[in-house]
């Protein structure tokens, strides 16, 4: 295991940003986090990367407790932070030069690393120009950078292809997988249901600093009741009467989210006449219709009761 | 651990210190037009304002130009070593500190290198000014300037420790702003840096001699007048460093501990 939460709580004050999280994460693997934003996915990461204390637990991070060794640990650790954190005044180059110094990047390499990266993320042509003079997705390209050309046993990103074109998104995606085939661990931090989809080999749902949910992406979906959703816009859902929906012997449990309906059903098929028949009953028009199977997404509605939002 | 293993580590801690110190020292130099200008108002300071003073104030055995020259250089080092706590405040609304203490350093390595960082940028932008005072007043007991300059360090290491405690302690922008400029008055005008104590109305004159830039300001002048240190004014500064740079670790600690701008 390469980092393991044990009974790990953290509070500010009277607020308790995480609770009783335990998760193990195994080497080389790409663990997914998702969950709203002020589920305690960022004060997680930062008491795993020493910034915090924890206030009760403690986190192992290949061996060392943080609470014993936070030096060491933070020398494991890598992370490129969802709003890019690097001085305003200083180049692309001197950022990311800076960063690979600091973090130990061998002198010998550091040089060719650094331009690989920065070629392969588009920066080596911008590498003279101020921070603060780029645009939103290039400073992200820069953030990811650092983490790239850092190369840590265990590597964090919050959100990494945020304010990114699809392409460089696609790039990211591909150098975080290749990260993971070097023998490193990466944690995801996303609200991108397909990015955590596509790279996790598990994904944890977390909601009001609490683990509530663990699994690989089929194993998540397959656990949502029904294994089917019926998502339905009607024209006005203030009119419904959920209840007389829910008799429907098909239907596991309904979710009513942003004007839009989702019946999490099983035999989708024969149940999607019968919906639309009590909607009708009750005089609401319907906009749209999708029976499709479930997504990350639902799994995620399905454990918290709000929608993720990107 | 072997002493080759001790002396590899010591390597990348010291490695490791001295680039978080690059790091201040880099910014620096990204804003030349701050320096112009602080360097400007030096000496539109000195030439305007300390000619027409020493015209003005004639006092026997007096030489109010030398006594003004030296002193506007310590309210320099002071002003910007006062800066480093605007960063750092910065630092932590921004996030930036998250960063930083993500980083493979020690807590107690990390604010001693923010102090120093600090200390060292309010030292490099006084050097020049500091060179054209010696050169006027014909300062050039290598010894006494390297003594002086000792102190001058020690003196910025220890505001800008003031000013990291201050930047951690208060959440208010606005309570931040005040509490920073309010400190900078009581430790700059309030102190012997530009008039002496005897010609100081009576309240100014009674919490003078407790400013450290007032200390820092007395023996310099006492080391490049005659040679000589008040040992106990020394003593002062340094147990104001010391105190300033265990504030500022406890307040850093103590952020990180609790988390900040929760």
């Amino acid at each position: 295991m390469t980092v393991i939460f044990q009974n790990l709580s953290k509070n500010f004050k009277n607020v308790a940003a995480v609770r009783d999280f335990n998760l193990a994460i195994e080497d080389s693997e790409i663990m997914g986090l998702l969950g709203p934003n002020g589920a305690g996915k960022t004060t997680l990461i930062l008491t795993m990367a020493t910034v915090y204390h924890p206030s009760e637990g403690t986190v192992i991070v290949n061996g060392y407790d943080v609470r014993r060794k936070p030096t060491l640990v933070r020398g494991m650790i890598g992370i490129a932070f969802q709003d890019p954190r690097f001085d305003r005044l200083l180049s692309v180059y001197e950022v990311l030069e800076w960063h690979a110094k600091i973090t130990g990047v061998a002198k010998q390499v550091r040089a060719s690393r650094l331009e690989e990266i920065m070629r392969r993320l588009g920066l080596w042509e911008i590498r003279k120009r101020r921070t603060w003079a780029l645009s939103g997705g290039m400073k992200k390209r820069v953030e990811d950078s650092k983490v790239f050309i850092q190369r840590p046993s265990i590597a964090v990103f919050d959100e990494p292809t945020a304010y990114l074109d699809l392409q460089t998104r696609m790039l990211v995606w591909e150098m975080i997988e290749e990260m993971k085939e070097e023998g490193r661990t990466v944690i995801l931090a996303t609200n991108m249901m397909d990015e955590a989809e596509k790279l996790s080999d598990r994904v944890t749902i977390m909601n009001l600093g609490s683990l509530v949910a663990l699994g690989t992406p089929s194993q998540l979906k397959q656990s949502v009741t029904g294994g089917e959703v019926i998502e339905v816009k009607p024209s006005d859902s203030a009119k419904i009467d959920l209840e007389a929906i829910k008799i429907l012997p098909q239907i596991e449990h309904i979710v009513a989210s942003d004007g839009v309906l989702k019946l999490f059903v099983t035999q989708g098929r024969k149940t999607l006449p019968s919906v639309l028949e009590k909607l009708s009953e009750q005089g609401v028009t319907v906009e749209s219709v999708y029976l499709k199977e479930a997504s990350l997404e639902d799994v995620f509605l399905q454990y918290t009761g709000s929608k993720l939002t990107s | 651990m072997t002493a080759d293993e001790r002396f590899q580590q010591n390597k990348t801690v010291r490695g490791l210190l001295i680039a978080l110190i690059a790091r201040d020292l880099r910014v620096l130099v990204k804003t030349p037009w701050i320096i112009f200008s602080r360097g400007l108002a030096f000496l539109v300071q000195i030439f305007v304002f300390a000619v027409l003073m020493s015209r003005l104030v004639n006092v026997p055995g007096f030489d109010f130009f030398t006594y003004y020259a030296i002193g506007t250089v310590l309210v320099t080092v002071a002003s910007i070593a006062f800066l480093t706590g605007y960063d750092v405040y910065e630092e932590a609304e921004t996030g930036m500190l998250d960063y930083l203490l993500s980083l493979p350093l020690s807590r107690r390595g990390y604010v001693l290198t923010r102090a120093v960082g600090g200390a060292l940028r309010s030292i490099i932008y006084v050097t020049p000014l500091y060179a054209i005072v010696a050169f006027i007043e014909g300062f050039s007991n290598l010894l006494d300037l390297a003594g002086s300059y000792l102190l001058i360090f020690l003196l910025a290491t220890g505001i800008t420790g003031l000013s990291i405690t201050v930047a951690l302690s208060i959440r208010d922008e606005d309570r931040f702003d005040v509490t920073l400029a309010l400190l900078e008055l009581f430790f700059i005008r309030f102190s012997t840096a530009l008039y002496p104590q005897t010609f100081m109305p009576l309240a100014a004159s009674v919490v003078a001699p407790f400013s450290p830039v007032s200390m820092t300001s007395d023996v310099v002048r006492s080391i490049l007048g005659h040679g000589t240190v008040d040992l106990t004014v020394m003593l002062g500064l340094v147990a104001f460093v010391v105190s300033m740079l265990a504030l500022g670790a406890a307040m850093y600690l103590r952020k990180i501990e609790g988390g900040y701008f929760d």
